[in-house]
């Protein structure tokens, strides 16, 4: 794909080499082609049911935009959805900063009780959510005499989103070259200023797929949000659990095409943004 | 980016890591209260919660009893729990078949790609669980639409009993387990040198074999890293598994929801709790210490 | 320009301070199922009355209690059911209602009123009612369908659906022995294991939420389920029928209650009123078939609101239904029962 050879041509495999590479390119092309089908049937079946007049959403009746056009008088749902995404994005920002230099100073400092510190990470990601739902509800309450809300939701998502993030961070420093921060700072930068310039460029990969993993698990969260949110802080999947007792709205389907719509269309905007942008 | 590094795969040497300055400790402070906020904190909540007892209500009761612990050590209460570390084993392992060669494909895609290809991954699960799940359903379900795929290709006679079934359950897990392996994966694939490849099949491996004993060893922080963020959550997640499966069989996440609800016995399902935490550390605490005696 | 700055700033203070020491306004804080109250209801309450009206949603009654007694929220309106409201009462954590306040109590049927859990209608109000009744898919079963015990057939093994709520299930169990409902003593829990333990691994599909979604799909063909499910089952297809099982089946009763924690009490007690109103409660039976206890509100319902069995059974059929009380801790072993016979 991108692998240009350099000197090593006179092989008499050179053909093979090609040809292997190229089929082996060709089948995991096709493996992802497949798999990002699986992802997406479930979506375009929801798609497909966002223009379905009826309410009840097993069976498609007759094409309609009328789910669209009430959702957006439906103010509550259209809240709900808002606040999701408030929440989502400040989970992101905290859960991405928290794991990616939790997991930079635990690689690179020998802290005492190290190994506990690592055990105590994953117990988040353990812990089954109604747990800590409620126990977060009782600290906070009780102990910390926080009003339920924004404040209080963030925190609870960013418990439980940052392991992803510190999980991913650590795996990407296991390859890194301990020698590449040294020669930095014998160039003359701080270790700070070492950390900004080379090491979190290297560690960008990890720290956007930790940030997307973040987002989207803060999204979707149910049963920690219903015990540590508070009136004005209701999010989506809050409102929406219920609503399988009378049917799931479609207005929820429309709200997710509309959705994914905006992000791809963000998505690959920027992508040829970029690709005209060429260095 | 240095062979050397990408090669040796370096974890720690003693020379790098320092003892912490002042400032070292200051940075990590934030992480450190964190972890003992809303970490340690809750969890000692648990572990005291489950040695308490219950009124009518479902309140607790502060009177120290182990009660709760005895009653958990039942078979019942166990084989639930095997049974939910069986099914994310089983998700674990798909996750890791079905991803790696879609992360080892976006690693290895040309730059300006990547990030979009990655976005394209997350994307769908930013959709309603409930709705993308209900949607699985639809497909999944008698007279849905794989089974009139199927009947009418031929294929099958009549309609086959796709959901409520194990399959269904593994599918919905699966499904939305995936891409909790793809990313870290592919951070892991996103680094691999290209001149290192290629000297794995100029000396003469085949394709296979140069994948198999370079190239997935090299990435192996990335697969132990995936591994985790997908077998983790799955043990306690009851959500899919009761919807796609039908409810038929209980899973630990459940069984302690229900202690929250109509069991109204918070502290036996803290006991539950404590114990599945337990479980854990002890796993992660014995094969870390294993590693480190290598 | 100076004086223009320190001109706009004490006004700034002085709107501030204003908006501080301004009349609290007038405020509720709703805590309700999901899909129970519609938001028409909600905003021409406040539109009426100039009330703020907050809604936070739960998924079930004890999801509300483990919010509640944990201290989370200062809620004016809650939504048990009955047996819960009796625990609260028991408990002491409702607060009485002042029923001058609410003088469109009189609308509700006396079936509904003075019932055990709140003999005296000191603490709650009813607000909807609802049956558990079973739902069968003709087009695939055609026998005739009559009781429990008719539903758990060997023939009809995989083919059904059933309430995902250990009690639910232990209730009919209990039916079908001829057993009173709420006598869940471990010598109850006994006799009826054996019958449970023929039920259980008949059933394809456990679902509280929305039964009525196997049953459409087709991947069952009979359900014991809510007749709210019913009632959309029968709105939507005639293929389904609804029956009240010959052995007798209970009657459950969300109410509106105020927890003793409230800070809006006499705006509770006007939304109380509110949803008693005739034309609210006929918006509510309009938007989600339940059964509506209100006798006004039912006489200015459709023909084909009132004709629909799963919502409004015969008065026959009332009588011969119970009512759940409050059970206490044995709601654990209830569990534990239904969830072993799960796993096997």
């Amino acid at each position: 794909m991108n692998g240009v050879s350099h000197g090593v041509s006179n092989s008499p495999r050179l053909g093979g080499r090609l040809t292997a590479a190229r089929v082996q390119a060709c089948f995991f092309g096709i493996w992802t082609a497949l798999v990002f089908a699986f992802l997406y049937i479930p979506i375009l079946i929801l798609v497909v049911f966002s223009f379905n007049s009826s309410r009840l959403n097993i069976r498609w009746e007759e094409f309609s935009i009328r789910w669209y056009g009430e959702l957006l008088s439906n103010k509550v749902l259209i809240d709900a959805f808002q606040n999701s995404i408030l929440v989502a994005i400040a989970t992101t920002i905290l859960a991405t900063l928290l794991g990616t230099v939790g997991a930079w100073m635990l690689y690179r400092y020998k802290f005492p009780y190290q190994r506990a510190l690592g055990l105590l990470i994953f117990i988040p990601m353990v812990m089954p959510e109604v747990l800590m739902g409620v126990s977060l509800l009782v600290l906070f309450v009780q102990f910390l005499h926080l009003p339920l809300g924004f404040l209080t939701l963030t925190i609870a998502h960013t418990t439980f989103c940052f392991p992803f993030v510190l999980v991913g961070v650590q795996a990407r420093l296991q390859g890194l070259d301990p020698f590449l921060e040294e020669a930095a700072m014998d160039l003359g930068a701080t270790p700070l200023q070492a950390f900004c310039k080379v090491i979190v460029p290297y560690l960008m990969p990890a720290i956007i797929s930790g940030a997307l993993m973040s987002f989207t698990l803060s999204l979707d969260e149910y049963i920690v949000s219903v015990f540590t949110s508070g009136a004005q802080s209701q999010t989506l999947p809050l409102k929406v659990y219920g609503m399988a007792k009378v049917g799931l709205n479609p207005q929820l389907n429309a709200l997710s095409s509309i959705f994914i719509l905006v992000t791809f269309l963000f998505a690959f905007g920027s992508y040829f943004f970029n690709r005209n942008k060429k260095p | 980016m240095s062979l050397i590094a990408a090669v040796s795969g370096i974890r720690d040497t003693g020379v790098y890591r320092r003892h912490p300055s002042p400032l070292a400790w200051l940075v990590l402070m934030p992480l450190l209260a964190w972890l003992f906020l809303f970490v340690i904190a809750p969890t000692v909540m648990l572990v005291v919660v489950s040695f308490a007892e219950r009124d009518a209500l479902g309140r607790i009761v502060y009177d120290f009893t182990f009660q709760n612990y005895i009653r958990a050590f039942d078979w019942l209460w166990l084989k639930v729990l095997f049974s939910s570390l069986w099914y994310a084993l089983l998700t674990t392992l798909i996750c890791l078949f079905v991803g790696y060669p879609v992360a080892y494909f976006i690693g290895r895609a040309p730059l300006q790609w990547r990030g979009l290809l990655l976005m394209l991954v997350m994307v769908p699960f930013w959709t309603s669980f409930l709705i993308r799940t209900y949607a699985w359903i639809t497909i999944l379900s008698k007279d849905g639409l794989l089974n009139s795929l199927l009947v009418s290709a031929g294929i099958f006679s009549h309609s086959a009993e796709i959901l409520y079934t194990p399959f269904a359950i593994v599918l919905g897990l699966v499904y939305n387990f995936l891409p909790f392996m793809i990313l870290p994966i592919y951070t892991s694939v996103e680094k691999l040198d290209n001149a290192l490849i290629e000297a794995a099949y100029d000396l003469g491996a085949g394709p296979i074999r140069a994948f198999w004993q370079i190239i997935i060893p090299l990435t192996r922080p990335g697969i132990a890293a995936g591994a985790m963020l997908v077998f983790v959550p799955s043990i306690a997640m009851f959500a899919i598994t009761t919807l796609m499966g039908g409810g038929t069989n209980p899973t630990i996440g459940e069984v302690i929801f229900k202690q929250f609800t109509s069991g109204r016995n918070q502290p036996f399902g803290a006991a539950l709790g404590s114990i599945l935490l337990l479980i854990f550390v002890l796993a992660l605490w014995i094969t870390r210490k294993y590693r480190e005696e290598d | 320009m100076k004086k223009t700055t320190t001109l706009l700033l004490s006004a700034l203070t002085a709107f501030l301070v204003g908006c501080g020491k301004a009349p609290e306004a007038k405020k509720l804080s709703v805590f309700c199922w999901s899909e129970y109250i519609p938001q028409s209801v909600i905003d021409q309450f406040s539109k009426e009355t100039g009330i703020q009206v907050s809604v936070e949603n739960y998924a079930s009654n004890e999801e509300m209690l483990a919010k509640l007694t944990a201290g989370g929220g200062q809620y004016d309106i809650i939504q048990p059911s009955e047996y819960v409201v009796e625990a609260l009462i028991a408990q002491k954590l409702l607060h009485p209602i002042d029923k001058t306040k609410i003088p469109n109590l009189s609308n509700i049927a006396p079936q509904f009123l003075k019932m055990g859990f709140d003999p005296d209608n000191s603490f709650s109000v009813p607000f909807m009612a609802g049956t558990v009744g079973i739902v069968v898919n003709t087009d695939l079963i055609k026998d005739d369908i009559k009781s429990f015990a008719d539903v758990f057939k060997p023939e009809n093994k995989g083919k059904i659906v059933v309430l995902d709520d250990a009690r639910e299930i232990t209730a009919w169990a209990l039916l079908s022995q001829g057993l009173p409902i709420n006598d869940v003593s471990d010598a109850n829990l006994e006799k009826v294991k054996p019958v449970l333990a023929n039920w259980l691994p008949m059933v394809k599909v456990f679902d509280s939420d929305s039964p009525k979604t196997a049953l459409l799909n087709g991947d069952v063909a009979i359900g014991v389920v809510w007749g709210g499910e019913g009632a959309i089952l029968l709105q939507s297809d005639p293929k389904f029928r609804w029956i009240i099982p010959a052995e007798g089946t209970h009657l459950f009763i969300d109410s509106l209650a105020i927890p003793k924690t409230a800070k809006n009490v006499d705006n509770a007690e006007a939304f109380m009123n509110f949803i008693l109103r005739t034309d609210i409660s006929k918006q509510i039976s309009d938007a989600f078939p339940y059964t509506n206890p209100n006798l006004a509100a039912r006489k200015i319902l459709t023909e084909e609101q009132i004709r629909n069995k799963a919502s409004f059974p015969s008065d026959e059929e009332m009588a011969k239904m119970q009512v759940f009380r409050d059970i206490g801790t044995q709601g654990s072993k209830v569990d534990e029962l239904v969830t072993s016979l799960k796993a096997q």
